[in-house]
């Protein structure tokens, strides 16, 4: 199961999509070419890059995601609660059959399921939640300043915070996929369909605001421990770390 | 049937109404906390309300996320009473629990709060296990290594949970703990102890994105106490710098007397015989100054007044001339050696013939005359004293010439009259007082050797000097010595001259001889030139030479004139003044030696400033005029 973690590929990092992605998540698998638009042009550099990327243990890799994912959940922790707070409460609360936009893909429910996935499945897991999310961010940022709420401005910051954060996770779960094999590869879509508007009056955005949030907050909680786990198994060489 | 129904509600009506009681339904129940100590099973806990009297049963239902289904919980006794224990099958992550309490009694039911759960966020590990204290190091520092292991349940192993760890320690006597985060660590040192401090260590953890455990039970250490090796090497170090700073005061008081002279050399204060300073620290100058003040002067009797007549010596001195009585410092110095014997040289008895200005008279007793001579003196110095510098105003007269002690000037320092005030008994000790107290002989160093026939224990001539000096000042008229010219030096000159005249042996005034001189002329530099006139004694008269005589001042005038008081010169004295002078080779230096018949010593009578006129002696150097007799 555990067999294709060094897949010497770091082919799939996609430079000109995003801003020097690798540089942000992995210093080390910079090129010496700080521009990489380069790297399109020049495949020499990718080869380069490729070899960098080589050269660092994919638990280290997986050290720095895992940091990263947690950062990501504290965030969104906060936020729940910081919105919970200074809020009367009386507001009703979402039917329970409105699921989050994510539930449509298919994670284990407990350890034993959680342990029996696979590396990869569990890396392209993470990666597709991860990716679930993007859109939601940037509707839950625009949507913060029609929000009627005392913590505005912290939350809008904490949102942008969470849009970073998530960004470069991403940019690193591309690069580690590349070291894991294809199944890592895959990458679910799981699109949101809420539209840019969360409501039409004030307790309408909150309660649709409140309820994105805490769909938020799962959704780090299981990207950072599928990537914890990930980062259990796949270094032996540190134990201290499990 | 039916009938255990009727007789049940009978017993309940009856025991209402029995008891006077009221029943209600049972209160809510509260405080529903959930807990997951490894995340993968949890437990719930609520807290009953009031029964309503009735005996109350408690019943937990939850539903998930995503079901309808309404379920109870499936085990109420694993955790204990009020609470509800989820086991792993009945456990699901990351799904919402909507968990409710319901009491139920007799009269009713009452449903709690609904509490929605996620179990993944109410972790809540158990504390570390088998925590372990080591005292580690060496035996100047050491340290304390605390290990633990995370609580068996939670499954750190795979990664599904990450435990992060704080540990506490404090002394036992001690009340705050000293918190340290951990990390992930399973290890943990810490440093900077207290060398025999018994500790107390905690520890605790918790989950990643949960809550922390309690604490672990305590563990104790016990630092064992040691010696800090800095401090040893500074115990030998104070030691040592005690030793030697012990040596060092031992070596300092050993020295003292010599470190003291060496620092703050004494510094030769001026002495009175007689004088008596703590006296003047009372503040009782008549005290101080009866000491000194001799009994029987000023003499109320005039018993002694013959030996007080004496051929006047008559002086001629020019107007623009200081009558300056060229002293045979020889004959001086015999007059000063014993203030007794000196009285030959006193009594300026001017037996010796000439035109000169000074008749000596080497006549009377030597003691007596001195003695006698004295409280004469003493009267006319009190009478005359005003200011007793005239001696002292004469030191820069003091010539060059000096050589084997003559005194080629006049001494301006000269006044020894005022010692004869001593009184006759304490003229030894007076000397001997003199001696201690005379100022360094550094003017006349040749005199006091070759000039001066003083014993040895008598050698300071100096003292001789210093008393008159003393005595002068200390005859009422301490102040008027500073106005003039340093006393000091003064003094100084004073006993020099002192030196090769006084002589502190009063053995030697048998050997006195009496140097007379003549006062032959008056040069210009207000010299009285004398030339000696007859010998002494054998011994003394060869230093005659010095042209050192003391005539006897007897009166002085208000203008510093001086009058001589003659000596009778006895028989004894005239033949050995003359005998001197036959000996005597004459100097020309400032004495001209004529052999003459023994004219009595001639006493310089030396001028006195301000009327002051010393017994007997007198600083011709300061301007005067004699009245001719």
């Amino acid at each position: 199961m555990y067999g294709s973690l060094d897949v010497p590929r770091c082919s799939n990092v996609d430079a000109t999509a995003h801003k020097s992605p690798v540089a942000t998540f992995f210093p080390h698998c910079i090129p010496f070419s700080s521009n990489l638009s380069d790297l399109t042009l020049f495949p020499a550099p990718v080869v380069y890059m490729v070899a960098m990327c080589r050269a660092i243990p994919i638990g280290n890799l997986l050290d720095r995601a895992s940091q990263h994912s947690d950062k990501l959940h504290s965030l969104s922790t906060m936020l729940s609660t910081m919105l919970a707070q200074d809020t009367d409460a009386s507001y009703p609360t979402l039917s329970r059959m409105k699921m989050c936009h994510t539930s449509s893909l298919q994670t284990p429910n407990d350890k034993q399921q959680t342990l029996q996935v696979s590396e990869p499945e569990l890396m392209s897991l993470a990666r597709s939640l991860l990716q679930a999310w993007t859109d939601p961010l940037l509707v839950l940022s625009s949507s913060v300043n029609g929000l009627s709420h005392p913590a505005q401005s912290s939350i809008s910051n904490q949102l942008q915070q969470m849009q970073e954060h998530s960004r470069t996770l991403e940019d690193g779960l591309n690069i580690l996929s590349g070291r894991m094999g294809s199944p890592a590869q895959a990458i679910f879509s799981l699109p949101y369909r809420g539209g840019t508007d969360l409501g039409h009056d004030k307790i309408t955005k909150l309660i649709n605001f409140n309820f994105l949030l805490s769909c938020l907050r799962r959704d780090t909680h299981k990207i950072d421990s599928f990537l914890k786990v990930l980062r259990c198994r796949a270094d032996k060489r540190q134990p201290e770390l499990c | 049937m039916m009938k255990k129904v009727i007789l049940l509600w009978l017993l309940v009506f009856l025991m209402l109404h029995a008891e006077g009681t009221s029943y209600s339904l049972p209160g809510k129940p509260t405080m529903i906390t959930c807990r997951s100590p490894e995340k993968e099973t949890f437990t719930c806990w609520w807290e009953p309300g009031s029964d309503g009297g009735l005996p109350t049963t408690y019943a937990l239902y939850y539903r998930k996320e995503n079901s309808e289904a309404v379920l109870e919980c499936p085990d109420y006794h694993t955790a204990g009473e009020n609470s509800c224990f989820f086991n792993k099958n009945n456990t699901s992550i990351w799904v919402n629990y909507n968990i409710s309490v319901v009491a139920t009694n007799a009269l009713g039911r009452t449903f709690s709060d609904p509490v929605d759960i996620d179990v993944v966020y109410i972790v809540m590990p158990n504390p570390p296990e088998n925590v372990a204290v080591a005292v580690l190091g060496d035996e100047g520092r050491p340290f304390l290594r605390v290990s633990w292991e995370p609580p068996h349940k939670a499954d750190t192993r795979s990664g599904w949970i990450t435990l992060i760890y704080e540990l506490r320690i404090k002394l036992e006597e001690e009340d705050e703990w000293e918190i340290h985060p951990a990390g992930q660590q399973k290890v943990f040192n810490i440093f900077s102890l207290r060398s025999g401090g018994r500790y107390l260590v905690q520890v605790r953890c918790k989950p990643d994105h949960g809550f922390w455990s309690e604490w672990s039970s305590t563990s104790y250490a016990k630092i064992p106490g040691y010696f800090h090796q800095e401090r040893s090497v500074w115990i030998l170090i104070i030691v040592f710098s005690a030793f030697i700073f012990l040596i060092f005061i031992w070596l300092i008081h050993m020295n003292s007397h010599n470190l003291k002279h060496f620092i703050l050399p004494p510094v030769p204060g001026p002495k009175i015989k007689g004088f008596d300073e703590q006296l003047l620290k009372n503040g009782k100058s008549e005290d101080i100054f009866s000491s000194l003040v001799v009994s029987d002067f000023p003499p109320t009797t005039m018993s002694n007044y013959e030996d007080l007549l004496v051929e006047y010596l008559d002086v001629y001195i020019p107007e623009e001339h200081e009558l300056m009585l060229e002293k045979n410092k020889d004959s001086r110095d015999n007059c000063l050696k014993s203030e007794r014997s000196t009285s030959d040289c006193d009594s300026g008895h001017g037996s010796c013939d000439s035109h000169t200005l000074l008749m000596d008279k080497c006549g009377g007793t030597k003691e007596d005359r001195w003695q006698t001579h004295q409280p004469d003196s003493q009267m006319e110095i009190d009478a005359k004293r005003q200011d007793e510098a005239l001696t002292y105003a004469h030191e820069d007269v003091i010539s060059p010439d000096m050589s084997s002690g003559r005194v080629k000037t006049w001494p301006s320092v000269f006044s020894p009259l005022p010692q004869y005030s001593l009184k006759p008994l304490d003229q030894p000790s007076s000397l001997e007082m003199a001696k201690q107290h005379c100022l360094s002989d550094t003017l006349f160093p040749p005199c006091s050797l070759s000039s001066c026939q003083t014993q040895p224990s008598h050698s300071t001539k100096d003292g001789l000097g210093s008393n008159y000096w003393k005595f002068n000042f200390s005859n009422k008229q301490l102040h008027q010595l500073h106005p003039n010219t340093e006393p000091q030096q003064q003094l100084q000159a004073h006993s020099d001259i002192n030196i090769c005249s006084a002589s502190a042996n009063p053995q030697q005034h048998n050997q006195r001889s009496s140097e007379y001189v003549e006062v032959q002329r008056v040069n210009e530099q207000d010299m009285v030139l004398l030339h000696p006139v007859s010998s002494g004694h054998g011994k003394r008269c060869p230093e005659m030479n010095l042209a050192e005589n003391y005539s006897k001042v007897k009166v002085m005038g208000n203008d510093n004139v001086l009058l001589q008081l003659q000596r009778e010169m006895t028989e004894k004295e005239v033949a050995m003044c003359t005998y001197q002078q036959d000996q005597q080779t004459s100097e020309p230096e400032t004495i001209t030696t004529t052999p003459q018949k023994p004219a009595a010593c001639i006493h310089s009578a030396l001028p006195v400033l301000d009327e002051r006129a010393a017994s007997g002696y007198v600083d011709t150097t300061t301007m005067f005029t004699l009245p001719t007799y």
